[in-house]
Order: structure tokens, then sequence, then C-alpha cells
């Protein structure tokens, strides 16, 4: 089964019964702790799943985890409703990220979490290390380790639209409301970074 | 939803475009830990609620933050429920002997019975009825009851 990490924020939502975000932001925002607890409950790995994938290393993502749900609270008061929660947390989480990273300025090493052991029973990993595969003769972690280099290459607008569009699935219009920019915009970016990324992985398959 | 759920669903034929999407969908399958993440969650709530000010928690808060932790790794809540009571143990006996020592009358080391003389008696809240002088409560010599009557006998004509 593949983490909740990388899955999009809307059907976590629909799926998960009890109060919505609205409710929840409401109460928040009445002094409600319990309320923000369920919200921290709700999008702990989302986000966490989005700054890991951003930055490659798990001690930067639960740092930068607490920061965005530290800062969510201080400023729920001021959250109007006009977006939806998780595209508010969001947006925080992509700002922290991108300020986090422009102030160390130098590249961290990485720090990647364990691949599930259910990834063994995946069509698509079977069909990587099959015979006519060019990943048959590479090794899980080496495969890991290449890609998120290849991530890590990408500059920072770039590696936000292919984490939250093709790691965690979230629409392009949503991502365009995320970062401020046109869907066009992200389209662009996702194609450019998409073609950065074969380039880098190409000449490690061949 | 305007836009494509699966990250798998291609419109581009391209190999290359196929394989990146399919190694983009094995990166799903990197979790991290568990226990560190139910860890990591409670930290987050516990700084939430001293920046809103609750530093002071309940017992009822302070166990539904951490149940699932325990849950989640139960050596450390079979280990924090040992100490927990054993720490109850000994405050049980401490307090056992604070007791005993803090009484008024109490053994010394020569086995004989010492009062001690720090402790304070309060005054009796009793008042008794002041007695006449004349009534002699105390016999001087023997045979004598001790007890005087004063008074006149007056013999009716």
């Amino acid at each position: 089964m593949v983490s909740n990490l990388n899955s999009k924020p809307e059907e976590a939502s629909e799926e998960e019964s009890g109060p919505s975000d609205s409710e929840l932001v409401l109460k928040s925002q009445q002094g409600d702790v319990r309320a923000f607890d369920e919200l921290v409950e709700r999008y702990h790995g989302k986000i966490y799943g989005l700054t890991y994938n951003m930055t490659s290393n798990r001690e930067d993502a639960e740092d930068l985890t607490q920061e965005v749900f530290m800062k969510a609270f201080e400023a729920l008061p001021r959250f109007q409703g006009k977006s939806s929660f998780y595209t508010w947390i969001y947006r925080i989480a992509v700002n922290k990220t991108i300020n986090y990273r422009k102030k160390r300025n130098r590249k961290r090493a990485l720090s990647l979490d364990q691949f599930d052991q259910d990834i063994k029973t995946d069509d698509v990993y079977h069909e990587l290390t099959t015979k006519g595969s060019p990943l048959r003769n590479i090794s899980l972690s080496e495969l890991q380790e290449k890609l998120n280099e290849a991530l890590q290459h990408l500059s920072e607008k770039h590696r936000t639209v292919v984490v939250m569009h093709d790691m965690q699935g979230i629409p392009h219009d949503d991502i365009a409301k995320v970062v401020g920019a046109s869907v066009g915009t992200v389209r662009s970016r996702l194609f450019y970074a998409r073609r950065q990324m074969q380039t880098e992985l190409t000449e490690f398959m061949k | 939803m305007t836009d494509r759920n699966n990250t798998l669903e291609t419109t581009d034929e391209n190999p290359a475009d196929v394989l990146l999407q399919q190694l983009l969908h094995l990166k799903g399958y990197e979790v991290p830990d568990v226990a560190r993440m139910i860890k990591h969650k409670q930290n987050i709530m516990r700084q939430v609620r001293e920046a809103n000010g609750q530093s002071r928690w309940s017992l009822g808060g302070l166990l539904e933050v951490n149940i699932p932790w325990f849950f989640a790794e139960p050596r450390y809540g079979i280990a924090a429920l040992f100490i927990a009571f054993a720490a109850l143990q000994f405050w049980g006996v401490s307090s056992q002997k604070q007791a005993h020592s803090t009484t008024g009358i109490y053994t010394s080391e020569s086995k004989t019975a010492v009062l001690d003389q720090n402790i304070t008696f309060s005054a009796p809240s009793i008042s008794y009825p002041k007695l006449p002088d004349n009534l002699e409560l105390c016999p001087d010599q023997e045979g004598d009851r001790g007890v005087k009557f004063v008074g006149r006998i007056e013999l009716k004509k």
C-alpha cells in the first residue's frame, strides 16, 4: 500500500468522517485546541510528505512540518476562509520550505526514509525489475538515491510542482492557487521539470 | 477535480515519460517510521498548547496525547508503567515512614517511652464553675470529711 504521504488532500478529506476542515478551523479560532489537534492529525502526513520530498532529508522535513503547523496555529485567527484550509496550509509549507533552503544556502546530505516492504508486491516495481527493464540490475537503495538526487537538482519552483502533482496528485489549478501562479505556468514548470529529471535519470539508466 | 487523478496516467506515450512516472510512483513507498511520526505529532500538539498558554496539562490531556505512542511502542509503554508502579510503591513506603516519625510519643533507642517536648498542647476549652471559698475540698485531719457547712440554724419559737 502506498503511504498516504503522497495522497491528494481532497481525497483524504472526503474519505474521513467527522467534522469538516472549515468546522475544525472555526472551532480552533474559538480557542478549541483539540480541534486544531484534529487538523494536525489530518494533515501531518501530507505536509511531512511535501517537505520530505522537497528536501530529501527527514530531519529537515520534521523541523519544517513542525514550523508549518506552529505558523498555521499562530496565523489561524487571521485565516478568513477565502481558500480552503489545505490550500492555505500548503502555501505556508511551500513558502517555509523554500525560505528554509535559501537560509541554509548549502547542499544538505540526503537522509531518506526506508521503502515500505509492500513495494515488492507493486506491479510497477515488478515491471521495472524484470529482465528487459533498464533498471533490472539496480538496487532499490541505489535507485532511491538517484531519484532523490535528480529531484534535488531541480530548482525550487520546479521541484514544488513535481512533488505536488506527480507525487501527491494535486491538480494543476490547486497547485496554481498554492504557488500563486497561473495554471499555464504550472503546466510549463511541470513539463520542464520532467524533461530535466528524465535527462538526469537517462544517464543513470544507460 | 479538473485534472488527472492517478499519477501513473499519462497522455504522453514517450517511454521516458512513462518510466519517470513509474519511478515517481515508487517514491511513494518511502515511508517514515510510524512511532517517530506519532511522537512528532505529539510534539506539535504540545507546542501548540504551550503557545496557547495551556502549559499546565491535565492528566486527561496527557493521556490523550500520549496513549497512541504507547500503542505504537509497547515496550516503552510497559517500561513506563513499570516505572510508574515502582514510583508509587516507593511513595507509599516513604509516606508510611513519615507517618510513624511524626507522632508525639515514640520509642527511643533505650526502649522507654518518652514524650516529645516539642509538642504543643491546646488549652482545654471547657470552663468549670468557680467553687465558693468556704468549701474545703481537701481534708486537713483524719476523720474529717473535709466539707464544712457554713450556715445558721434558727429555731422557731
